[in-house]
């Protein structure tokens, strides 16, 4: 597979085909950073395709010496999201997240167990609603390390924070998650 | 340490980032408070569940959806228009079409003697190529005789026949056709085709053949 500079190279150059395959090649990343924010899939497929034709838009301010091509799209995305997050602050508070769904289908896999699959989608509901409820530093912090796997550096970059402050969030975000989950959990079993 | 320095250190310590004294530090007192112990628990538990989840797809059509939205309604390049062109050309009846026109092309040059590398003025005049075709229809039939009857076949044949021809008049008397016959209110004898179609003569008929095919015609007495 070709490097992320070089089809960004020859995206500039005018080729079409080295669009697409960027745009293949990094959509499901996007996406899923999009639903971890939003957890609604219809959000975040019209966040997904706003940031890449944000990102098309500005291909030219990629600096392959300032990062990789993940990192710079990640900031990308995140300003976005933030963005998103201001815009529909008001609509948020007006209607009640969990009354919406998350618009996700199941697919059966194959050779998996229907009990199984019941489990693990109760387990995908369970740690989204506990996602939700950390504050949005913390929320991003914690996705971008442990959903989207970046280093701490990378997501220094992403953020614009000094990586003492994304250790910082990061351990913070964890411990809040494992106590709303605790919570979360708690609540089912009684 | 204290509770609130091993919260800090939580992540640190589930990721293996401490040193040695520092984890040391850590395990002793996680080793006398069980609710430390319970908080990094939980906190592992929670750390699992995010690196275990499964990524989500996104519909199918979202890259489609975005190439749209970015490069536009894609128009075709050159070779595809070129290919859309000549599509209808490429099918079988098109080319069976075409095969059969060079085909029937090639004859009609071909009989009227034009050769399309040394083309002259007056091959051009449709005189020339009904005098060609002419001409060539005439060699080519006095080519299919000559060949014809310098067959091994045909000219044995055709001298045996002219020499059957010549027997009647050396032979003796023809036997009389037996009374009661069918054939005798029409005599053989009377045209002169069957004239030559004695006994004698069929008999040799059937040897000459014979010869030629390698096969003997039966006789009585013999068996198969």
């Amino acid at each position: 597979m070709e490097q992320d500079p070089q089809l960004v190279k020859r995206c500039l150059a005018g080729e079409d085909s080295a669009w697409e395959e960027l745009l293949k090649a990094h959509n499901r990343r996007v996406y899923n950073l999009c639903f971890r924010f939003t957890s609604r899939t219809g959000d975040a497929e019209d966040l997904t395709q706003e940031i890449f034709i944000k990102v098309f838009q500005s291909l030219q301010t990629y600096d392959v010496t300032q990062g990789t091509f993940i990192t710079w799209l990640s900031r990308v995305a995140r300003n976005h999201l933030v963005d998103h997050y201001r815009r529909t602050r008001q609509e948020r508070l007006t209607s009640s997240i969990e009354d919406e769904p998350t618009g996700l289908e199941d697919k059966p896999s194959a050779g998996e167990h229907p009990l199984a699959q019941v489990e693990s989608r109760e387990r995908r509901d369970m740690l989204q609603a506990a996602l939700e409820r950390l504050s949005p530093d913390m929320r991003e912090a914690v996705i971008l390390r442990d959903f989207q796997d970046l280093d701490y550096d990378e997501i220094a970059h992403v953020l614009g924070v000094p990586q003492g402050t994304v250790k910082s969030r990061i351990n913070r975000g964890r411990l809040e998650l494992a106590r709303v989950l605790k919570r979360i959990e708690g609540m089912k079993g009684s | 340490m204290t509770h609130l320095e091993l919260e800090h250190l939580a992540s640190d310590y589930l990721e293996g980032q401490l040193d040695t004294a520092r984890r040391a530090e850590v395990e002793a007192h996680l080793a006398g408070c069980g609710d430390c112990q319970a908080l990094i628990a939980d906190t592992r538990h929670a750390l699992h569940l995010c690196r275990s989840a499964k990524e989500i797809e996104p519909s199918p059509w979202l890259v489609t959806k975005i190439l749209q939205a970015t490069l536009g309604e894609r128009k075709p390049s050159l070779g595809q228009r070129l290919a859309a062109f000549f599509r209808p050309a490429i099918q079988t009846r098109v080319a069976y079409g075409v095969a059969m026109a060079v085909f029937s092309l090639s004859l009609i040059l071909n009989a009227a003697g034009l050769d399309l590398r040394h083309l002259r003025a007056q091959d051009l005049d449709p005189r020339t190529w009904v005098y060609q075709a002419n001409r060539n229809g005439h060699l080519l039939l006095g080519r299919v005789e000559k060949y014809y009857y310098d067959l091994k076949l045909v000219y044995e044949i055709e001298s045996q026949l002219q020499q059957l021809r010549a027997e009647p008049s050396e032979q003796a008397p023809r036997p009389q056709t037996p009374s009661g016959g069918t054939t005798e209110g029409a005599p053989m004898g009377d045209s002169p085709l069957a004239s030559s179609w004695s006994p004698t003569t069929i008999s040799t008929a059937f040897e000459l053949l014979g010869r030629l095919s390698g096969w003997s015609r039966p006789t009585r007495g013999t068996t198969r």
